[in-house]
């Protein structure tokens, strides 16, 4: 009927069947244990949502209000006390170690009651993504245990990823472009380390977080070969917090800035830079791009969970609000109009959701999870004692063969092919999906009229809590050139991008 | 209207832009912290002094006579640097042509002409809410000194503003809903703190919990949805306009920034992606006005058909105002979400906005029903 060779031909036309649909090769591989794990971290979220966010978001949101200069710190306290700063910590690295995955149906969870909560948590892991994405085994472990060690002293210890500069936003995030923008935060090397000159904008939770993992370049004339990710903590000499952003609305998740004046972080805390990497089968600027990428497939899944979380919330506002409300002398829950909007955004949520779950899925096979995924890794990080890795790891994390033979094994270990699959789809479930949430919001707002609009019935919250989706993480055009370039462009030799 | 030719509304027009940019647009940020900031009262007195609550009424009334076309120049104006005043204006001319329509001329005179500041001359009202929609919960019993009116109203804008409010209201025994004036400082009524909204923070809305309240009958018992649709009719327009004043302030901060910004090494308006939003918008916006423009017209005219003309224009410049803010704050990124632009504001009052004289799908449904029958 068809040949193998014409099997491999066919199935590599455009759309390629591999990019086409990643969760079918992905579930054979999937250990049948994540079910039930992630079944668990839903409930988990759904406790804390009961017990700690719907109590509490409306108060809070309220309150910054008043006062837009105060910071959640008891909201982030509760959140550390709950052990949920250390959740997708790898248990390698003192952390609880709940499969990657898991995290986003969490943070639909939490987004769905309250966006800004779910912000105060998830952006957490956006910092350690980036940490782990540079593979350097000593600083990841150093780190993490910083924040494990801060859940048990009731001392949050959050990270950050501090890339935006006042210049540059979407230039930051693609090394095609950044060489064009206006960088301008320089880290120049100096002898035992690199000084840091500069500031960075927009930092979700800087002010309450500890560390700042912060990209910058050592030749501004040539960012894209040059760029660094310094780990940086509060109290380094010459780091500061400056303006704390007025913001529409996630108001209790303070988007920061920070400054540097000649801030000098000594070698033990440069966790990537070009040095580190002349091993590398890719120069340096590909290293860069590849880490970006690394760290935005995951989170811009993540983002889609946001997304999928707000639309949710505002389904289940107008869905309460059609339930309670007679309309025109009926209830509107029977309205055939309201119905159909209802099954709209019902049907906005469910396809949300598929964005992410199927990013998750290329992310297990090509990206940042799949070695954790594999079986038997999976199994020995989940039924091996705490104990043991606390005791036998930390010494053998600092060994430099450690960082080399991990970078060896992500960095060299994942193709191009694979990296644009991630990127791509991440891209598709960033934009898509918070599309449909801002879309969500609107359409609840419509059909709760004057209800809608007043703070004390929630629905307006989610609309301006919303927005911000469709900004950071790169903004939506972003996410659509770069799903232009991952999944389309490679098919279209004529084609290029960042470059009209 | 939106471009006059007329002599008296380019008058209007050019009065009310210079207004707005002066008195509006420099505390846009401070203004709309209001109820965690102070409310904009000598603002308020401005508007007052320049007569924007008097356009829609009659000369033989103390007012200036102006058709709709005037009221929508000079709310699309105010709109354009910060819709809380428009949305006081526009509630007190809500007001206004109900108990015209209801043929209280009489009483809206004996409030006008005795007002000796701006709050004695407003009136409260419900503007975001048709009580054919969700009705009153609030009832009135006719007694021999008068109509007593128990219950609550919600969402009463002005309401901690004007010295009279008018609400929808039951009487016991009578079918549908009727409007009564009542005074909000009666020792019946009880106001609630001003309600923390979406947009328009500067238009104050409040609940109110009425006991015995005393009530003067606007219109005939019962004919509350007839008057509150004639209302709407004509006033529909001026909604179209506050949503086209929003636009069109979110697209000149859009454009004005696309010019600056750089990214990728040029100006980000010279990306055609970013291009093809400004141009959405810039579309949008056009469309509007004309529709506004001839929408007005036929109002003020009343053309046959008029009341579709109006309503259909709301409808629909309500709704792209949602998309053009939206893309607003797009347009500027990071900073779009940041209270330094008004374009979050945009998008907020935009929201607001549609929620004006009810619910928007019941507004188009209404529409297909008046339309077809």
């Amino acid at each position: 009927m068809i040949s193998r060779k014409e099997t491999k031909a066919y199935a590599n036309q455009p759309p390629r069947f591999d990019d086409m649909i990643c969760s079918l090769p992905a579930a054979p591989k999937i250990p049948k244990a994540m079910v039930k794990e992630t079944r668990k971290v839903v409930a988990l979220a759904r406790k804390f949502n009961q017990e700690v966010v719907r109590p509490r978001a409306l108060e809070l949101d309220r309150r910054m209000h008043e006062d837009p200069d105060y910071l959640p710190w008891d909201m982030v306290e509760t959140i550390n006390d709950w052990g949920l700063y250390t959740l997708w910590i790898p248990k390698v690295f003192g952390g609880k170690g709940y499969n990657m995955p898991s995290m986003c149906y969490f943070i639909e969870e939490i987004a769905s009651a309250c966006l800004s909560i779910a912000n105060l948590i998830g952006v957490h892991y956006l910092g350690v993504c980036t940490l782990t994405s540079t593979w350097n085994m000593r600083l990841i472990n150093h780190i993490c245990r910083e924040v494990t060690l801060g859940e048990k002293n009731h001392t949050p210890c959050l990270i950050t990823l501090a890339i935006t500069e006042p210049g540059a936003g979407t230039d930051v995030e693609e090394t095609d472009l950044i060489g064009k923008g206006n960088i301008t935060c320089h880290a120049e090397k100096v002898a035992g380390g690199y000084r840091l000159n500069g500031s960075k904008i927009f930092i979700s939770n800087g002010h309450v977080s500890t560390w700042h993992m912060v990209v910058a370049y050592s030749d501004l004339k040539k960012p894209a070969d040059t760029t660094v990710v310094l780990a940086v903590k509060n109290g380094t000499p010459g780091f500061s917090f400056g303006r704390k952003e007025h913001k529409l609305g996630q108001k209790a998740c303070p988007a920061s800035e920070l400054i540097f004046r000649d801030c000098f972080v000594p070698d033990e805390f440069v966790c990537l830079d070009p040095s580190q990497v002349t091993a590398s089968q890719r120069p340096p600027r590909e290293i860069a791009m590849q880490m970006i990428d690394y760290v935005v497939s995951a989170t811009r899944a993540g983002v889609g969970a946001f997304a999928t979380g707000a639309a949710r919330g505002a389904f289940e506002a107008a869905l309460n609000f059609a339930s309670t409300t007679v309309v025109a002398g009926k209830p509107l829950i029977n309205h055939e109009w309201a119905q159909c909007r209802l099954a709209e955004m019902y049907k906005n949520v469910t396809l949300s959701r598929l964005t992410y779950v199927e990013t998750n899925y290329a992310n297990g096979l090509h990206g940042a999870f799949r070695e954790l995924q594999k079986k038997p890794m999976y199994y020995y990080y989940k039924f091996m004692p705490a104990k043991f890795f606390d005791k036998i790891m930390p010494p053998l994390m600092n060994k430099p063969f450690m960082t080399r033979l991990s970078r060896k094994v992500q960095m060299d270990g994942q193709t191009d092919d694979e990296m644009h699959r991630t990127s791509g789809w991440a891209s598709l479930s960033k934009f898509g999906a918070t599309d449909l949430g801002v879309k969500n919001c609107q359409m609840a707002l419509e059909m709760m009229g004057q209800n809608g609009l007043r703070h004390d019935r929630g629905a307006e919250k989610i609309l301006r809590d919303a927005k911000l989706l469709q900004i950071y993480e790169g903004t939506n055009q972003l996410n659509r050139l770069n799903l232009f370039k991952c999944l389309i462009a490679v098919d279209c030799p004529q084609a290029t991008v960042f470059d009209e | 209207m939106i471009t006059p030719t007329d002599k008296e509304l380019k008058l209007i027009d050019k009065a009310s832009a210079e207004f707005a940019k002066k008195e509006l647009a420099p505390k846009r940020a401070e203004n709309d912290q209001f109820p965690f900031g102070p409310f904009f009262e000598p603002v308020l007195g401005k508007a007052f002094a320049l007569d924007f609550f008097h356009t829609v009424l009659p000369e033989s009334i103390g007012g200036m006579g102006q058709g709709i076309c005037a009221l929508s120049v000079i709310l699309r104006n105010l709109c354009r640097e910060d819709s809380s005043l428009g949305g006081i204006v526009f509630t007190n001319a809500a007001a206004q042509i109900l108990m015209l329509a209801a043929e209280a001329g009489d009483t809206l005179s004996e409030i006008t002409g005795k007002a000796g500041s701006v709050r004695d001359f407003l009136i409260a009202f419900p503007v975001f809410n048709n009580p054919s929609e969700i009705a009153p919960a609030a009832v009135a019993k006719k007694r021999s000194d008068g109509y007593k009116i128990d219950g609550r109203v919600d969402y009463v804008v002005l309401g901690g503003l004007a010295a009279h409010a008018l609400i929808p209201a039951r009487i016991e025994g009578v079918d549908g809903f009727s409007f009564f004036l009542i005074d909000p400082a009666d020792s019946g009524a009880s106001v609630s703190p001003p309600i923390h909204s979406l947009g328009l923070n500067a238009c104050p809305a409040v609940d109110l919990a009425l006991s015995a309240v005393r009530g003067t009958l606007v219109g005939a018992p019962g004919q509350g949805a007839a008057i509150f649709d004639t209302m709407t009719d004509r006033l529909s327009v001026a909604e179209a306009a506050m949503s086209a004043g929003v636009m069109k302030g979110s697209f000149q901060e859009a454009l004005e920034y696309a010019k600056a910004r750089q990214q990728g090494g040029r100006e980000i308006i010279g990306w055609s992606g970013l291009r093809m939003i400004l141009a959405n918008m810039a579309v949008h916006l056009k469309n509007a006005e004309m529709i506004i423009t001839r929408a007005g017209q036929a109002v003020d005219a009343e053309e046959s058909g008029w009341q579709a003309c109006s309503r259909a224009a709301a409808i629909h410049v309500q709704a792209v105002a949602c998309d053009v803010t939206t893309d607003g704050i797009q347009v500027l990124g990071g900073v779009g979400y940041m209270k330094d632009f008004g374009q979050e504001k945009r998008y907020r009052d935009a929201k607001h906005l549609q929620a004006l004289l009810g619910m928007a799908p019941m507004k188009k449904l209404r529409f297909i029903e008046k339309i077809t029958t």
